[in-house]
């Protein structure tokens, strides 16, 4: 029953991660954000390879065939990062192009001002550098009622579950795989899971800690966001360029709701073909002995 | 041929059959579930439950598959009826407060709802299988069936019979049943109601239709119509689906009906049937032989309590079968609990079918003059607390002769 392209599957960074490994080439990381699995990426991933790309598209952890610890601390950012460095490692690739969309972009962009040397473009669907996100405007308050950050912290399962699931139907409306979703999150531990990215990363106390002085990013950086995203603004993503050092390319979908890669599969596949591997970083990051 | 053994054999795979498959599956009782269709489709079935069906569910332990099959919970139900001038005052009755722990009634499709739970089944450990036609059922007892891979006989400790209206397993073992048909019914599952709010069901009564909206969130809905038995073919024939969607231009609804008849595309087949209630005639239970849901006697499907019906069946029977007696003597909890209540379902039901389902100056005078009685004294309408909670919770006094006469007859 459940849709699956899962090519192999490897322990690493302490889980088990699911992935999608095809093609041969310069390596691409497609990174999912909630509730979706690698299939989020379903239309970009035969295009890629047929275009000459390695494409690895992983489950993270908490969705699809990966592990799911039920605990909220598995769940930090950092942790979520060295899974991907840690996969990427387990399967020879010493720098790739790191695509995301939602949470995924939150993960891409961290990947990306922390471990500059291992990114070669970024792409970042949905979701601005956290550094926006950190002094959210007062518009993006309010538009974030049942937003991507802040709907799902606090709620509970059975919340969500209760009466057909029906508060979960409600947040979701019929946007990306909503028929899907609640299947796949009714899978044992999978809806804890879910919410402890959630859980983990937006707590209140979170919010009072403010980051600063982000590193920037040096990668070449393209950033996507739709005109029918209800959760998020399109400052989100333009306000990005202040933390972005490296050229800097920003495309505003048309028709899409926020899950740009289903709704407008054709046009993101064209732009990422268009983008990756075509600009040089703006600083080679310096040589530094390794420890 | 082939033999095969098993616990617990089920004939059918319905909301019944699949649910109890799934709870004994879970309890670690060897199952085979025999289901007719190769693959389970929309053939127009029950598609609404009442939150004490979903207690049932819970109880069952297989809720998710309504919330997972794409049920919908509706949380208002307005009446909007030819007896009330003005669509914008009909009366709202706020459905999600009866039960606790259970919000309001849900609105799901059948087929997917069924698929599920025979999912859940089989992760569970039942062997589901699809396309199992021509059951007959024998002493011993065993089930022999066909499918495409040929013949099978499949011993087991236990049948259960859950074949629906059809009484296939209940015919065999010498069960009749007793029926009366108060109207006949039509129903088709729709999409593009993108104006009708999802959050509230329509029943109403206009002309010679007795309209029914069940909202199934994302623009999708079921519709039935109850009519006249002297009309029994009015939907027969080419056209008839556009006939039926089109018959929801009615002066009741807000609009007149615009976000139904304009709107709605159908999504399943359009299917019409006599609203049968069925009294059984012999006990529903011999050694070897147990029969469940619809199969074991239904009330007429204007109460909307057949699924609610079946998982309490499912759950009385599954619990008895989780014990060691099986004999005969040991469902007779079971016969007690569904005598009870089939009663005081049926009584309801035929209050309920002669106030909405009968047409006419005659019949609309008297759902005038009833509603009116229910304005002025809440508690006439105790009725309409089948459609919420439990039979066994309704007050008692909604089910005596005197009461039906009183709202029937007398002026206010």
């Amino acid at each position: 029953m459940t849709e699956s392209l899962l090519t192999g599957s490897a322990q690493v960074n302490g889980v088990e991660i699911a992935y999608v490994d095809r093609g041969e080439g310069d390596p691409v990381v497609l990174l999912h954000g909630f509730p979706d699995s690698h299939y989020l990426w379903r239309h970009q991933i035969d295009p890629l390879v047929e275009a000459g790309f390695r494409v690895i598209v992983p489950d993270l952890r908490g969705f699809g065939a990966s592990s799911k610890p039920q605990e909220v601390e598995a769940y930090d950012m950092r942790t979520i990062v060295n899974d991907v460095v840690a996969l990427t490692l387990h399967l020879g690739i010493q720098r790739a192009h790191i695509v995301g969309h939602d949470w995924g972009a939150a993960i891409a962009w961290m990947y990306a001002f922390l471990m500059p040397r291992r990114v070669d473009h970024l792409a970042v669907l949905s979701v601005g550098h956290p550094g926006v996100f950190s002094t959210p405007s007062i518009e993006q308050r309010a538009a974030s009622w049942y937003m991507l950050f802040y709907q799902f912290p606090g709620v509970s399962e059975q919340l969500l579950r209760r009466n057909g699931w029906r508060l979960f139907k409600e947040i979701m409306g019929n946007e990306g795989d909503y028929q899907r979703y609640p299947r796949e999150l009714a899978k044992p531990g999978a809806l804890t899971a879910a919410l402890n990215w959630y859980r983990a990363n937006r707590s209140p106390e979170a919010e009072l800690r403010v980051e600063r002085n982000f590193p920037p990013v040096l990668a070449p950086t393209l950033g996507i966001w739709s005109s029918g995203d209800k959760a998020l603004l399109e400052e989100g993503m333009t306000g990005s360029v202040k933390f972005v050092k490296g050229p800097w390319r920003y495309e505003r979908v048309e028709d899409a709701s926020h899950w740009i890669p289903l709704d407008q599969p054709e046009q993101v596949t064209k732009l990422l073909l268009g983008f990756l591997g075509t600009e040089r970083a703006a600083t080679t990051p310096s040589r530094r002995r390794r420890l | 041929m082939r033999t095969e053994h098993a616990d617990v054999a089920i004939v059918g795979g319905g909301i019944a059959g699949a649910s109890a498959a799934a709870y004994l599956a879970t309890h670690g009782v060897s199952v085979v579930l025999l289901e007719k269709q190769d693959r389970y489709t929309d053939i127009v079935r029950g598609e609404w439950i009442a939150p004490w069906g979903m207690r049932e569910a819970q109880l069952l332990g297989v809720e998710d598959a309504f919330g997972l099959g794409g049920a919908w919970e509706i949380r208002e139900w307005t009446q909007w009826d030819e007896t009330t001038d003005d669509p914008e005052t009909a009366e709202t009755v706020d459905m999600t407060r009866f039960v606790p722990g259970v919000g309001g009634p849900l609105s799901f499709p059948h087929h997917l709802v069924c698929e599920l739970m025979a999912e859940q089944a089989a992760d569970n450990g039942a062997r589901v299988v699809m396309g199992a036609r021509k059951a007959t059922v024998g002493d011993g007892p065993v089930v022999r069936y066909q499918t495409d891979a040929g013949d099978h006989e499949l011993r087991a400790g236990m049948i259960i019979g859950a074949t629906g209206r059809g009484c296939t397993v209940g015919r065999q073992i010498g069960v009749t049943m007793a029926t009366s048909v108060h109207h006949w019914g039509g129903g088709v599952r729709v999409e593009g109601l993108d104006d009708w709010p999802m959050d509230v069901q329509a029943m109403g009564t206009e002309g010679e239709k007795m309209f029914m909206v069940f909202p199934q969130g994302d623009g999708m809905a079921r519709l039935y119509i109850n009519f006249p038995t002297a009309n029994k073919h009015r939907y027969r024939g080419e056209g008839g689906t556009e006939r039926f969607i089109a018959d929801f231009e009615l002066d009741s609804l807000p609009d007149r009906g615009k976000s139904v008849y304009a709107a709605a595309r159908p999504i399943g087949p359009l299917k019409v049937w006599p609203s049968v209630a069925m009294f059984p005639e012999r006990p529903i239970v011999t050694d070897g032989v147990v029969l469940v849901g619809d199969e074991a006697g239904n009330a007429d499907t204007v109460l909307g309590t057949g699924l609610s019906c079946s998982l309490r069946d499912t759950r009385t029977v599954c619990e008895i079968l989780l014990g060691d007696d099986w004999s005969p003597s040991a469902f007779e909890p079971y016969l007690a609990e569904r005598k009870f209540r089939m009663e005081r379902l049926h009584f309801g039901a035929g209050i309920i079918a002669k106030l909405h389902c009968e047409f006419g100056p005659e019949a609309v005078a008297r759902r005038r003059r009833v509603r009116e009685l229910m304005a002025e004294n809440f508690a006439a309408q105790v009725t309409g607390l089948l459609n919420m909670v439990p039979p066994e919770d309704v007050p008692e006094f909604g089910f005596s002769e005197f009461f039906a006469e009183r709202l029937f007859r007398e002026r206010v």
